[in-house]
């Protein structure tokens, strides 16, 4: 068995790692809400047809603003850009997500970048990180820095848990999902391509997402379920599941240069 | 085998209580000492990391001086100006001079530079390390810094202030040397004439190389440690360890080393610990912590942990150096005491061997030998009384001897005139016949019997009669012989035994000797008094061959000398003695 992130799930599955389910012996998937019972939805766990993982739990990464700051919640992800918060925006310290932002707030697709559109993302995250206070990494870092800086946007890599610190911190502060969509984790479950007991393997998946266990894990690890709706999105919201990217290499090899402070002439 | 048992029992005890007591104090003094080597490691450990931590924070003070003194230069805000307004390429040059002069005398310095606050912290001025050379960078290749926590928080504080920052990977890329390198950053505003801010000055600092530095004075066994306010490794023995945030993934120096735990929560300056060794790969380790402020920001105080560790093989060996030298003490105790032990022993059993000995002969030979008593100790006086014992017993065995022969004299000799009585006149007549009949000799027996001696006695009492038989017992006794034998066997019945006679006329001169000689007047307190003898003669084998018959022929022929009138001699007259009977 597995239980890994899509991201992970879709490389296995092109590696050939793990098996193809049989959804005839899932039948609890038909409980799970319908952005999650429909594996043709999530691009990451299945391939020609055929399905080879089950979500179990997954988690948004929304925004955190100060509640003093804004009036109402900040509704588009290109808030961060917005120069009457320049130097109020923590954003967070990490190639992949950042260029899949840039490329929402462009109105594009998160995972997959085109070479033609690559320039005008690149020119977005140095706009970015001319706006913003700083790119922060660790969670605890992410307080502090918003406190002491009066900081009024935060973009939550962390999630939920990153919202609750800054709340315990005492920060009057509130958490949005933008309309052009959050990128989110999802955990699925899946069945290694040698596995020797697959009934066994499905009866642990299967029980793994019946309603006492996943009520089990909202209430001992605070996590979102599959059976459930979230207390902190709404069923209409759009979740980007994470997806492999077009090339991460290069967008770490960009994004190193865009952190350094190469400026945008830097990259003609 | 007595003197053996007391000896070896004394030495065994001696030795027994010699190693009792070392054993004791030596395992006692083990224990604290080693209690006091940890500790004492500890402290020493302490006291480094102390030292080290002094170190790091002078070297800041120095590093936050140079920023300043780079900041106060008059060159530095006329190239900030320099952009907004016209060229200042001079100037350039000579922040540049600058730069390069301070960065050849701090090899520490990876990278100093000149931000501008406006442009979004662009680069002005840039000096980078690249190995053995000084890299002025081009103003194309000049970046963008305004989001870095050091550019931000430094402009945002007034002129002479100094903003160190924590300390991390400096990831920038085109950083030459320094790129991926631990660093930590220290700078300074640059400040117009009105105190706006229009620049800053940072000096990127090696922390590796800094520490490297640092450490040369310390044993090459001292590792170091330093983490940040969260615990997070930055420097650590093993380089995989440090920065593990860096890659996502917390390492943190608390969760190796306890008691640190107080020191990132604040609530202590220093700690000690030791960690017991797991494995063979970590052999266990005494560290010592120290809590280490830097730089005063406007926000809370910065600061790093810094710890020196110590491989406990090292303390170890201190400790069971001085276990071994423990050992070697009480082993050389342990052969002192048996060496003492040994000597005690025999001061205490020769005194009392030479007593047995002594005892020994005496109880032999009664050959008293002097014990040397000048001792003032017990001994001195066992020797003392065993000196007095001998001498008594000596005193009491003389006594019991002159005792016993005064017995036997008595028993032997009749007690008015000490003459051989009866019962030894017979052993003595006895010896004398075998002798004779041995040596085919002869001799002769007399029996002599006072004339008149009871009137004597009736008239002037027994006192005058014993003195008179004392008298003729003397005179008898100066007749004969030394070897001869006189004895007195009745009142006033003496016998007389010549044991070595050739003829009957040896025995008669000698029998008319004492006839004449008893006839003379005796004078007993003022008494003229007048006795004579009748003397009998018998000789062997003459007259008889056993005893029995030879006395009676004595007493016979005596007899027959009375009956003629006293004071004469008869000699038996018999040819055949068998006939005689």
């Amino acid at each position: 068995m597995v239980a890994a992130n899509t991201v992970e799930v879709s490389r296995y599955i092109d590696h050939k790692l793990v098996q193809p389910l049989n959804l005839a012996r899932l039948p609890n998937v038909q409980q799970q809400l319908p952005r999650f019972k429909n594996a043709q939805n999530i691009s990451g766990i299945h391939r020609l047809g055929e399905v080879f993982a089950v979500p179990y739990t997954y988690a948004e990464m929304g925004l955190i603003y100060d509640r003093k700051q804004f009036a109402t919640p900040p509704d588009s992800i290109r808030v961060m850009w917005d120069p009457a918060w320049r130097g109020k925006v923590l954003a967070f310290d990490d190639s992949s997500h950042n260029f899949s932002l840039a490329s929402l707030a462009l109105g594009g697709e998160p995972f997959h970048i085109a070479p033609v559109r690559m320039p005008a993302v690149v020119q977005q995250l140095i706009a970015l990180r001319r706006n913003v206070l700083t790119f922060y990494s660790l969670p605890e870092e992410s307080v502090a820095l918003f406190r002491q800086h009066q900081v009024a946007l935060l973009f939550a890599n962390y999630g939920q848990q990153q919202f609750k610190a800054l709340r315990e911190a005492g920060l009057d502060v509130g958490y949005a999902i933008p309309r052009e969509g959050a990128l989110a984790w999802l955990d699925c479950w899946a069945i290694t391509a040698g596995a020797r007991q697959p009934a066994l393997a499905h009866a642990w998946i299967n029980f793994m997402i019946s309603a006492d266990i996943s009520r089990e894990l909202t209430r001992r690890q605070g996590l979102d379920n599959t059976l459930d709706a979230s207390a902190n999105s709404l069923e209409s919201d759009k979740l980007w599941w994470l997806e492999p990217v077009e090339d991460d290499t290069r967008r770490s090899a960009l994004w190193t240069r865009i952190l350094s402070g190469d400026r945008p002439e830097q990259f003609k | 085998m007595m003197r053996f048992g007391i000896a070896a029992k004394l030495a065994l005890l001696l030795l027994g209580f010699g190693f009792l007591s070392m054993g004791l104090v030596g395992t006692v003094a083990y224990t604290n000492s080693r209690t006091t080597v940890l500790e004492s490691a500890q402290r020493e450990l302490l006291t480094a990391t102390q030292v080290l931590g002094r170190q790091f924070q002078t070297n800041m003070e120095i590093v936050s001086s140079d920023a300043l003194m780079l900041s106060r230069l008059p060159s530095a805000p006329r190239v900030a100006q320099a952009r907004l307004t016209q060229d200042h390429s001079a100037d350039e040059a000579a922040l540049v001079a600058a730069f390069e002069a301070l960065m050849v005398v701090r090899p520490a310095y990876f990278q100093v530079r000149l931000i501008s606050a406006a442009q979004h912290g662009l680069e002005l001025v840039r000096v980078d390390r690249d190995g053995a050379n000084l890299i002025t960078v081009a103003a194309a290749d000049m970046q963008e810094k305004s989001h870095n926590a050091y550019v931000f928080n430094t402009l945002a504080l007034g002129a002479g202030q100094v903003y160190l920052s924590d300390i991390s990977l400096n990831h920038e890329q085109g950083a030459h040397d320094g790129l991926d390198k631990p660093t930590l950053r220290v700078a300074t505003p640059v400040t117009a004439a009105d105190g706006s801010v229009l620049a800053l000055v940072v000096i990127n600092l090696d922390l590796n190389g800094l520490f490297e530095r640092l450490k040369a004075d310390l044993p090459s066994a001292y590792q170091v440690y330093l983490s940040n306010h969260w615990g997070d490794y930055l420097i650590h023995p093993n380089p995989a360890e440090a920065f593990g945030f860096d890659a996502g993934r917390r390492i943190f120096i608390q969760d190796a080393f306890k008691p640190v735990a107080d020191l990132i929560k604040g609530t202590g300056g220093s700690a000690v610990t030791s960690v017991p060794p797991i494995t063979q790969r970590s052999p266990g380790l005494v560290a010592a912590f120290v809590r280490l402020p830097y730089g005063a920001q406007r926000d809370e105080q910065r600061f790093v942990v810094l710890g020196l560790s110590q491989p406990m093989a090292q303390v170890v060996k201190q400790i069971e150096h001085l276990g071994w030298r423990t050992l070697q003490v009480m082993l050389a105790g342990g052969v002192g005491a048996l060496l003492l032990a040994v000597l005690l022993a025999r001061l205490v059993t020769q005194p009392l061997k030479r007593m047995t000995e002594a005892m020994q002969g005496f109880a032999e030979d009664q050959t008293v030998s002097l014990l040397n008593d000048n001792r003032q100790d017990e001994i001195g006086v066992l020797a003392a009384s065993l000196n007095a014992m001998q001498n008594t017993l000596v005193s009491n065995l003389q006594e019991l001897n002159a005792s016993r022969d005064a017995i036997e004299q008595l028993a032997q000799h009749d007690p008015l005139t000490g003459l051989p009585n009866r019962a030894l006149f017979q052993d003595r007549l006895v010896q004398a016949m075998t002798q004779a009949e041995r040596d085919h000799g002869a001799l002769a027996l007399m029996f002599v019997d006072l004339d008149g001696f009871k009137p004597v006695n009736d008239l002037y009492g027994h006192q005058v009669g014993d003195e008179l038989l004392n008298v003729v017992a003397q005179r008898l006794q100066d007749c004969v012989r030394r070897m001869d034998t006189v004895g007195r066997i009745g009142g006033d019945e003496f016998v007389v035994l010549l044991p070595l006679v050739s003829s009957v006329h040896d025995a008669v001169v000698v029998a008319e000797k004492i006839c004449q000689s008893l006839h003379e007047a005796v004078n007993i307190e003022g008494h003229h008094v007048m006795i004579s003898a009748s003397v009998g003669v018998a000789l062997y084998p003459d007259h008889a061959h056993d005893m029995k018959t030879l006395i009676h022929f004595a007493d016979t022929a005596m007899y027959l000398a009375k009956k003629a009138g006293g004071s004469q001699m008869k000699v038996a007259v018999v040819a055949n003695p068998d006939r005689a009977v």
